[in-house]
């Protein structure tokens, strides 16, 4: 009982107090990193990489895992980029359209995903990679290979107007990390996610329908992805059929980082939340002090063993695949 | 026809299913030396499936084979000049001990199988950047030739390579049928718990099975390097999917203990099939990856033993 | 008010239920009792819907009813209160109240916590537990969260027309008498709004709480007792009472075993929370039977002495070798076998054949520098199968499709076929037909004839006396009693209760 207690407490809070070690770390090392401008630089990397995290976080919370993300967001990227030409590539047309068509499209693949995870009994790790494997496929078809340049000047004020120093962009991924933490703290929905997540056949037993739980949270994900996408498409200012490459690990980092058990149940958006802070904190702070930053992916996989590891119960676990 | 007798089968009745509709439309598929040649081209990737065999035969699997297999391609350009031949020595020890790695993590630290793998993968592909200095690395062509030049000739018209992996199946399907370990293996991914009751010291098992995946990873790799005469940290991106598949359509399920090498040579050659198949149809190469991942799903539903899953997370 | 009429359901091979008949009036508390596989567990599966019937039928107030599922029967008004807590650990108390039903604190998708708060207060007070509904369940003590459940199922009352007839399985298991007590008050006291069954296997809880008592035996019920009607011994007859063939357990076989060689020693072994000072010896032709109920400590027992679970305190020895952080390999080298109760699981590996798995915890034997010689093994499979006549059409038979009694000498065959002397038996009997029984019992006496030491935990008591030298009550992980068996003088069933329960 004291051990469960004091882990839950060491997952809520060990990743704040790392994030804070972390900043601290790179100030006293480069004190140009302590700024605002840098924190706008981080805060804009990071801003597409929270909405994956916030995404995939609502399916690990159920004890599941999706690793579609690359390839929805390169499909939803794409797709995004054809649209808004096709409605006059402009934001101030009918270019608008292409956003609430992009993020229907994003939750039909979720949906899709949840249901070949569900339907077909397959493990949501291979379903879902499966499915990103299609859609990356779907990008190349669409694309041809080739990249979409996005140049309205409305559009990309996502990333040029700025207000307090930061890019409207930010404000947007904020105001949906709200959104998920509304879902997640004052729906059903999102309640049932935890409930799935701490104990599916005891939720079952209880009535709870989880096949549509599940289903309705790779949707929900599937959303979250498209507009990473568009944020994305945003920043950079094109799509292609590589726009979601690196998705799946930074944002599974980020998550599992951030505190959010992957055995489900534990944990929520604000984790996600600190974990790809944690995450673009250490890409930005290699930058700043001077570091290559291929070590990235190598402190990150070992970052995320020892995540898992001090998230996870040695009691409860009998033996893993 | 009872349908749970059939399954088995399956694979081998669709790889010639597929080659005499294939064979059919276009006669010259079926040449010998255009056969040959398919099967010559495959190899880096049966030899990474055959790895990846063993990770899902305990039932886990090896994310990290590509990284791998791209590590390897840079080792192997960078160290040719100064280790000569050991250098393929080198490169097997560097899977192999990477994947010791990931078994241990999975093993010994509960952390399971996708995402240790996909971590050290992320360790596989920092070394690789750090090599190569995030460049296409080229192999000195004499060299090459003179240290590696005999995996890659032919003889009589058979591509060396064919006789490479021909070797390596020997080697696997010996360990799978007739050593401890293989006998080992299958009773772990068949029911682990038995297995631990029976005495068995099942996480060396494992960790031997994600071991010998990374080093066949790491042949793979070092054959590619070779064919291409270089490496790169990212050249090999591209072999996961079709390795994955190749596996599971060959019959050796998602959920393991059945299946195993013979299933992943038929599981290879249907996908050489397929992609031969693409190109005669004039299916676009880019819609490749999509038909692999629709076949991946269809090959996990058709294979994946249910009654092993008591709630499918 | 419900009432079950004939009620039977049959599983392959065992007739779980035989002709139940079966009632519960408004406001009444039914005990029922009964041995471990009397037929409990499946009766009680059958009233909350997770079984169905093979024949009979379920009444309420007279009208038959049929449920696919536990919902279906929840929706009636048959809440059950599960003896492994099916609360869900990481949410909230309210959140594990209305899991399911959260719909109607929903206003406009958003869920109204306050009110979710004010209901769930309201529950908890009939069950008489002040806490925040608010509180994350983990949080709890055993006890509350037991009153948590109990207050969750008491949520039918707003939701259904009608009566409630509320199942307590084992809730006393882990209480502490004071909370026992507690727990009691208030079921008397909710009587007014629902009818209780009661299953425990504490005779003396079941006689205090209960209006009438249902006896269970093999599957059908031997007697229904009213309140004051009989003592807890005349109880405990009926539930064991049956006339035991000593042919059936080989008794005319049973021989001295040798008490000069010692094979396993335990000297004050304990596991927190498992087993405390445990001390036993278990000698060479030696059947050593450890009674008690589920959870009593026995299987852990087993387990530390496999290596499987390692003791904390005092000494296992093995054939005169400390044991100590023995892993089942070791084990297994120093001659232990286990005959795990989960065949299917942990006895044999299924879609492996019979060689393979008869081989597989003495692989070294077999081969050499890890090279298997195949031939041999096989030849090994081919003689035990006839030795044991096992029914296989080879020795390439997948273990998976052999028949439970056939499965069992495969793992038997396993352990003996390697020369182990030890052998640590786990229900080895459990789902077998007769037949299948008795070749078990004469392989049993067979290995004790040839001097291998055998600790037993059995199906049934009449089992364990009938085939041991030696009994071991264990009761909340400490040894009660010891008791020698020889044949003509054996204890009875109701000998060991008194110190089981």
């Amino acid at each position: 009982m004291t051990r469960r207690l004091s882990r839950e407490t060491l997952i809520k809070w060990a990743p704040l107090l790392v994030l804070l070690a972390l900043v601290i770390f790179f100030t006293a090392l480069n004190p140009t990193f302590f700024s605002l401008r840098n924190f706008a630089r981080i805060a804009i990397a990071s801003a597409p990489a929270l909405m994956v995290a916030v995404g995939v976080t609502f399916i690990i919370v159920m004890g599941s895992i999706d690793l579609s993300m690359e390839g929805t967001i390169s499909l939803t990227a794409v797709a995004f980029a054809f649209i808004f030409a096709q409605f006059g590539g402009s934001l101030g047309g009918m270019g608008w359209i292409a956003i609430p068509l992009v993020l229907v499209l994003g939750g039909a693949i979720g949906l899709l995903n949840g249901i070949v995870h569900v339907k077909l009994r397959i493990p949501s790790f291979m379903a879902s990679l499966a499915m990103g494997f299609v859609g990356t496929g779907a990008a190349i078809l669409l694309t041809g290979g080739d990249i979409v340049k996005v140049s309205d000047a409305a559009f990309r004020g996502l990333l040029t107007v700025r207000w307090l120093g930061f890019p409207l962009m930010v404000y947007i991924a904020a105001f949906f990390l709200f959104v998920a933490w509304f879902i997640q703290t004052h729906t059903t929905l999102g309640r049932n996610f935890y409930a799935v997540g701490g104990g599916e056949d005891l939720a079952h037993a209880s009535g709870l329908n989880v096949t549509r739980v599940r289903v309705t949270g790779f949707a929900l994900a599937g959303v979250f992805y498209a507009i990473a996408a568009i944020l994305v498409v945003a920043r950079i200012g094109q799509a292609e059929s590589v726009t979601g490459s690196n998705f799946m690990f930074v944002s599974i980092t980020s998550v599992v980082v951030g505190g959010v058990a992957l055995w489900g149940g534990i944990g929520g958006v604000w984790n996600a939340l600190v974990g790809v802070l944690i995450v673009g904190v250490i890409d930005n702070g290699m930058v700043v002090i001077g570091l290559p930053d291929f070590v990235q992916d190598g402190v990150l996989g070992l970052l995320v063993i020892v995540a898992v590891v001090l998230s996870t119960d040695r009691k409860m676990v009998s033996f893993v695949k | 026809m009872d349908i749970q007798r059939l399954k088995p089968h399956l694979p081998w009745i669709t790889l010639v299913v597929l080659v005499a509709i294939v064979g059919f439309t276009d006669p010259g598929f079926l040449r010998p030396s255009n056969l040959l040649g398919l099967a010559g081209d495959i190899v880096p990737l049966f030899i990474m499936a055959l790895g990846l065999t063993f990770a899902i035969y305990i039932g886990g699997i090896d994310l990290s084979a590509q990284s791998m297999a791209n590590m390897v391609t840079v080792i192997a350009s960078v160290y040719l000049a100064s280790m000569g031949a050991w250098v393929a020595v080198f490169c097997v020890a560097a899977g192999f001990l990477l994947g010791m790695l990931s078994g241990y993590v999975t093993t010994r630290l509960f952390v399971p199988s996708f995402i240790s793998t996909l971590a050290i993968g992320g360790v596989a592909f920092s070394i690789a950047q750090w090599l190569s200095g995030q460049r296409a690395l080229n192999m000195d062509a004499v060299q090459r030739n003179e240290t590696f030049g005999w995996m890659i000739g032919r003889t009589w018209g058979v591509p060396h390579e064919l006789l490479i992996a021909a070797v390596l199946v020997a080697i696997c399907l010996f360990i799978e049928r007739r050593t401890t370990l293989g006998r080992a293996l299958k009773a772990v991914g068949a029911g682990e718990l038995a297995a631990a009751a029976s005495g068995l010291n099942v996480a060396r098992y494992k960790i031997l099975a994600f071991a010998i995946s990374g080093a066949l990873a790491a042949i793979a790799g070092l054959l590619f390097a070779v064919k291409l005469s270089g490496g790169a940290p990212t050249i090999a991106n591209g072999f996961l999917l079709p390795a994955i598949v190749a596996v599971l359509v060959g019959g050796t399920p998602l959920t393991g203990g059945v299946g195993g090498v013979v299933n992943t040579v038929v599981g290879t050659l249907i996908v050489a099939v397929i992609r031969a198949s693409m190109l005669y149809f004039e299916i676009d190469a880019t819609r490749q990856q999509m038909v692999f991942g629709i076949v991946l799903i269809v090959a996990i539903a058709l294979t994946i033993d249910r009654a092993k899953l008591r709630t499918v997370k | 008010m419900y009432q079950l009429k004939a009620v039977d359901k049959k599983f392959p091979g065992v007739h779980a239920l035989k002709a139940i008949d079966f009632h519960v009036e408004r406001g009444e508390i039914v005990g029922l009792v009964g041995e471990n596989g009397a037929g409990k567990s499946t009766l009680m599966k059958v009233i909350y819907g997770a079984y169905q019937p093979d024949g009979g039928q379920v009444l309420i107030k007279g009208v038959p009813v049929r449920f696919a599922n536990p919902r279906q029967a929840m929706e009636k008004g048959i809440g059950m209160v599960f003896q492994e807590q099916s609360l869900i650990p990481n949410l909230t108390v309210m959140e594990n109240i209305f899991l399911g039903y959260e719909q109607q604190f929903v206003r406009f998708g958003v869920v109204d916590w306050k009110a979710m708060a004010r209901a769930a207060k309201a529950q908890l007070a009939k069950v008489k537990l002040d806490i925040d509904p608010g509180m994350v369940t983990s949080k709890l003590s055993f006890a509350q969260r037991q009153l948590v459940e109990l207050a969750k199922v008491l949520t039918l009352e707003e939701r259904v027309k009608g009566d409630l007839v509320i199942l307590l399985d084992e809730p006393t298991s882990v209480l502490s008498k004071e909370e026992v007590q507690l727990l009691f008050k208030l079921v008397r006291e909710l009587t007014t709004r629902a009818s209780f069954i009661f299953v425990s296997h504490r005779m003396d809880e079941v006689m205090d709480l209960s209006d009438r008592i249902y006896v269970m035996k093999d599957g059908a019920v031997v007697d229904v007792v009213a309140r004051g009607g009989a003592t807890a011994e005349a109880i405990q007859h009926k539930m064991v009472g049956r006339n035991v063939d000593k042919q059936y357990y080989r008794e005319h076989l049973q021989a001295p075993y040798d008490a000069s060689k010692v094979l396993v020693e335990m000297d004050r072994v304990g596991l927190p929370g498992r087993i405390q000072d445990i001390s036993l010896k278990l000698h060479a032709g030696e059947v050593l039977c450890l009674v008690g109920t589920e959870g009593s400590g026995r299987e852990a027992i087993l387990r530390t002495i496999y290596g499987m679970l390692s003791a904390t305190t005092g000494q296992l020895r093995i054939k005169g070798e400390d044991a100590a952080g023995y892993s089942p390999r070791h084990a297994v080298a120093h001659g232990v076998g286990y005959v795990p109760r989960e065949r299917k699981v942990e006895g044999i590996v299924a879609g492996m054949n019979v060689y393979e798995n008869m081989t597989l915890s003495q692989m070294k034997n077999h081969s050499r520098g890890g090279v298997l010689r195949v031939a041999e093994e096989r030849a090994l499979a081919r003689d035990w199968i006839k030795k044991l006549s096992i029914k296989a059409h080879s020795e390439f038979a997948d273990c998976g499709n052999l028949s439970g009694g056939n499965q069992q000498k495969v793992v038997l065959a396993k352990w003996r076929s390697g020369g182990s002397d030890i052998m640590l038996l786990d229900h080895p009997t459990r789902g077998l037909d007769i037949g299948a029984k008795e070749d078990v019992y004469d392989m049993i006496r067979a290995m004790s004839a040839a001097g291998v030491g055998i600790v037993l935990v059995a199906d049934t008591l009449e089992e364990a006396i009938g085939l041991s030298h030696t009994i071991i009550v264990v009761k909340d992980g400490r040894i009660q009693k010891q008791f020698a068996c020889e044949p003509g003088a054996k204890p009875t069933p109701y000998d060991l209760l008194h110190y089981m329960i």
